[in-house]
């Protein structure tokens, strides 16, 4: 890792989205949440989950992204929300298998 | 108490004295000590229960204690031993050393710092004020349900636990976060990560364990609360839930939690076993990278503690495999202490005896580790002796062996004064033979079948001699600590004329004095190499000049931090009585933290302090 | 107060920093990973209880029989082995609504760091004040829902999906409360004479990150109680 001493004006601010730019992705975040409430009420199967999961993944990515701005920060800070992420995810994963046995809980 | 290099420097500021002064210190050597003085009385205080246990045990049927003082007893052993007593004591070491070995003047947050502390105290505060109205946490430091619920715990010892853990934990993680922060940004120029010293590397992943294990302990402190206050059904069978999901989301949290007691030490014994050994620590990437392969994989292997609740074949074996996994990089961190040691110029100090000591006792422990990883195995020894001795000796054959080298290591460079050599390796050996006449022989018992957590014992099963053996180890442990005890005393006593570097070693914090001033260093030292005052000794290189001129702003006192931790402690003092007191807390954390926000921090608007 | 528009998180007085990175976003966003695993594990207790309801006991049924059909005991609509009629208690056009309303506090929020960033402190305290509006709104919905199921008959000791929904969506509320302090706290700051200071835009944005992650976790909730079926 570098050592700068103070600041490094501009380094890692690439660029910041306009006003119209977060509209507009307001807009996508409520289209894409009406698409999720049709497949919700629509008869999809097994297809629904994942369509809602790869949805709501796409949100959740967006706001991090732009809202939160990680696209234009330093990367480190990107690695630091992942691990959290990936290991919550992982975690939860385990669980779902070690309680989902034989699709029921196993100690009923 | 400049050094000569900053013989120009400006003049050292006498830290300020007196009962205030200290509880609204920001000063990270003095939290350091608050931590240090804290951690090792919580220890005496966990011995004291250890001594109570081993004296019921030292003979069969024994009548020292019943059976439900003896099952508060272990209880609590082992919560004051790891939360009141390991975790402090590094987090002692952590606030000393760390801004001092990478060159800064004190942690990221100074005020979160201070924050953690206060929070720290008034959760040990409240885990022990359990004992007064007789409901001390009696069902395990793991605390399994449903013997945790309401049917079957039926005092207020199980909402101590949930409340009195809420707050260790919240303490722990303002600390970790606030290392994470100050070991990414706050180091000195030159200093990158891998000239890092090893004991700051295991600081920054001790605190990434704990921020992300104990939001998931913190769910399950609060469900089990819920459980018992709000009527939910979370680990309750007859409603509908399920009791090994507490076992999952305690150890969860509990597998990574062993690793935070351990690394601290390996930090320490990776620091000291160089200086005395004359030598630079052999494979310092493979230390490092071991490192953080055991927090990940820590992740990965919890259910070994679940080995017999009925898993099914596929998790033993998943699990399994990630245990005996672990244990590579462990072993590759111990081949690393001895190829430093090997071709060394050694000095036996007691600090030295301390850290070898170390590397044989842990090694045993981690042996037995790697039996239990073994479920079949494990469903022999499981719930027995040899699970207690193989955690005793990684804990106190490790953690706490790791904790007294360093201690003898940085004593002078705290206080300015040696400890004596010669009482050190008297406490040395009260130990070293104490811990082994103690928990060696629980490997015997643990394999003729004396289950935990059994508060008595009949004649005949051939459990007498070697519980008798163990409760002679344990009262020379207790020698030994009197021993320290006198050892620490008498030796402040002494006139504060350390040197700056008695042990020649090579990292950052000796460049400075013993004990350092408030400002740590006069000039923000310059990082070159690795071992850094070893690399400038060789090479004829100096530190750079103290600038006369400079102006060095610390962050001022504060007593919110204080105030806010009296409001925390308000809020689960409330939890356990009554809505209008938790109210009062909320009022006072509200007006602690407007405080903290609109308190000017200097000249500066936001010279490291928030 | 203007502001360079380019480095918002290099403040006047932002102190050293090895890595050019504010350690005060250094420190939120280490925060907001540990909170993936504090909603992680809600999120999983309810996972796993979730699609294993058990029919309700005869006494229940009894105590909730309305309109012919038994109200506050699942998730959705849902007939028994026996030709019980039961009323999921989940309203997926109100929560659709509410849902709305937070994606659009985050649309506001993202306003309100836009005018701190940019010396629009107008901007940024319209923004903020709507951001609040619309946080309390859906604190709101989340009141009305709650007394809703409560007074269908599901709560806390209902059964698992009582237990394990009112925790997890409680504590995703209680972090939208803290949060709505949060940016009341700024707001009020914001209107001294000083305002917030030389560092508003940081002031903001970090209440900012804070307020987007609740966001993102009822993005994850909301999928996972009421659009997946149970």
């Amino acid at each position: 890792m570098s050592v700068e001493s103070g600041h490094a004006a501009g380094a890692h601010e690439r660029s910041h989205p306009t006003v119209r730019q977060y509209l507009l992705i307001g807009l996508l975040l409520t289209l894409i949440t009406v698409v999720e409430l049709i497949a919700s009420y629509s008869d999809l199967g097994s297809l629904l989950i994942p369509i809602l999961f790869v949805l709501s993944a796409v949100k959740f990515a967006v706001v991090i992204a732009y809202f939160m701005h990680l696209r234009f920060e330093d990367a480190l800070l990107t690695r630091i929300f992942v691990v959290g992420f990936v290991l919550a995810s992982a975690i939860l994963i385990s669980l779902l298998a070690l309680f989902w046995t034989d699709g029921a809980i196993s100690n009923r | 108490m400049a050094t000569a290099a900053g013989a120009l420097a400006p003049p050292a500021v006498q830290a300020p004295s007196g009962v205030w002064s200290w509880l609204t210190t920001v000063d990270h050597k003095r939290i350091g000590t608050l931590y240090g003085i804290s951690g090792m009385s919580f220890f005496v205080l966990g011995g004291i229960e250890a001594l109570l246990i081993r004296s019921q045990l030292a003979v069969p049927n024994g009548d020292v204690v019943d059976a439900d003082r003896f099952n508060a007893l272990f209880s609590m052993h082992a919560l004051t031993m790891i939360f009141l007593g390991v975790m402090p004591l590094g987090a002692a070491f952590f606030n000393w050393l760390v801004p001092l070995m990478i060159g800064a003047r004190d942690v990221a947050f100074p005020r979160l710092n201070a924050l953690s502390y206060w929070f720290f105290l008034a959760g040990a505060l409240m885990l022990n004020a359990s004992w007064l109205p007789g409901d001390a946490p009696d069902t395990g430091w793991f605390a399994y349900a449903p013997l945790t619920e309401a049917p079957f715990s039926t005092g207020r010892a199980m909402d101590f636990y949930t409340v009195s853990l809420i707050i260790l934990g919240t303490s722990s993680l303002i600390a970790s976060l606030n290392f994470i922060v100050t070991i990414i940004n706050l180091r000195a120029p030159g200093l990158t990560m891998f000239r890092l010293p090893v004991f700051v590397w295991m600081t920054m992943i001790v605190s990434w364990l704990l921020v992300l294990s104990l939001p998931v302990l913190t769910v399950g402190l609060v469900q089990l609360y819920f459980d018992r206050n709000f009527t939910t059904n979370f680990f309750i069978q007859e409603g509908g839930g399920d009791p090994i999901l507490w076992q999952h989301i305690f150890w969860i949290f509990g597998h990574p939690e062993v690793y935070v007691l351990i690394l601290p030490a390996m930090g320490i014994v990776s620091e000291v076993l160089p200086t005395f050994a004359r030598k630079p620590l052999f494979g310092y990437a493979a230390v490092v990278f071991a490192g953080v392969a055991i927090a990940v994989l820590g992740f990965a292997v919890w259910s070994h503690h679940m080995f017999t609740t009925g898993l099914g074949p596929v998790p033993r074996v998943v699990f399994s495999a990630t245990t005996m996994t672990i244990a590579v990089p462990t072993g590759v961190k111990i081949f690393n202490w001895l190829g430093t040691l090997y071709g060394g110029n050694i000095r036996f100090t007691t600090s030295m005896y301390f850290a070898v000591a170390f590397i044989a006792t842990f090694t045993i422990g981690g042996i037995s580790g790697v039996m239990h990883a073994s479920p079949p195995i494990d469903s022999q020894q499981q719930d027995t002796y040899f699970i207690v001795a193989h955690l005793h000796y990684v804990l106190f054959g490790g953690a706490i062996m790791g904790i007294f080298s360093g201690i003898y290591y940085w004593f002078p460079k705290f206080t300015g004064r040696f400890l004596s050599e010669s009482i050190g390796k008297l406490h040395f050996w009260l130990f070293f033979i104490g811990m082994n006449l103690t928990f060696f022989p629980m490997h015997f018992l643990g394999v003729s079948g004396m289950p935990r957590r059994i508060y008595t014992y009949d004649a005949g099963f051939g459990w007498e001699t070697w519980n008798f053996v163990a409760t002679v180890g344990a009262f020379t442990i207790a020698a030994g600590m009197l021993t320290f005890i006198w050892n620490f005393f008498r030796s402040l006593r002494e006139e504060p004329n350390a040197p700056d570097n008695p042990w020649d070693a090579p990292t950052l914090e000796w460049a400075t004095s013993s004990p350092p001033p408030e400002h740590d260093f006069d000039a923000v030292p310059l990082v070159r190499a690795r071992d850094p005052l070893w690399h400038d000794r060789d090479n004829g290189l100096a530190q750079p000049e103290a600038d006369p001129n400079e102006h060095i702003h610390l962050p001022p006192p504060s007593y919110y931090p204080l105030l806010i931790a009296v409001g925390f402690a308000l809020m689960g003092i409330g939890a356990l009585s009554h809505l209008a007191v938790l109210a009062l807390g909320v009022v006072v954390v509200v007006y602690g933290v407007w405080g903290w926000v609109l308190e000017p921090t200097g000249p500066e608007p936001a010279a490291g302090a928030h | 107060m203007a502001e360079a528009a380019h480095a918002p998180s290099h403040a006047a007085g932002a102190p050293h920093s090895a890595t050019g990175i504010d350690s005060r976003k250094l420190l939120m966003w280490i925060f907001l990973a540990s909170e993936c695993l504090f909603f992680g594990a809600l999120i999983s207790t309810y996972l796993i209880f979730k699609g294993d309801i058990p029919f309700p006991p005869a006494s229940f049924i009894a105590d909730h029989l309305h309109g012919g059909e038994v109200t506050g005991w699942f998730p959705s609509d849902r007939i028994g082995p026996d030709g019980t009629e039961y009323a999921g208690v989940l309203n997926i056009p109100v929560t659709s609504a509410s849902t709305f309303v937070l994606l659009m506090s985050s649309v506001a929020m993202v306003l309100a760091v836009f005018g701190a960033q940019n010396g629009r402190p107008k901007m940024m305290k319209t923004w903020l004040f709507a951001t609040m509006l619309l946080g309390i709104l859906f604190l709101g919905f989340q009141v009305f829902e709650f007394h809703e199921f409560g007074a269908e008959g599901l709560n806390l000791s209902t059964n698992q999906f009582g237990a394990s929904f009112f925790v997890l969506t409680g504590f995703h509320g209680a972090h939208v409360t803290v949060g709505v302090l949060m940016l009341g706290s700024i707001l009020i700051g914001s209107m001294r004479r000083t305002g917030l200071g030389p560092d508003s835009g940081f002031h903001v944005e970090t209440v900012g990150l804070y307020w987007h992650f609740v966001d993102v976790v009822w993005i994850v909730i909301f999928t996972i109680i009421y659009l997946i079926p149970a």
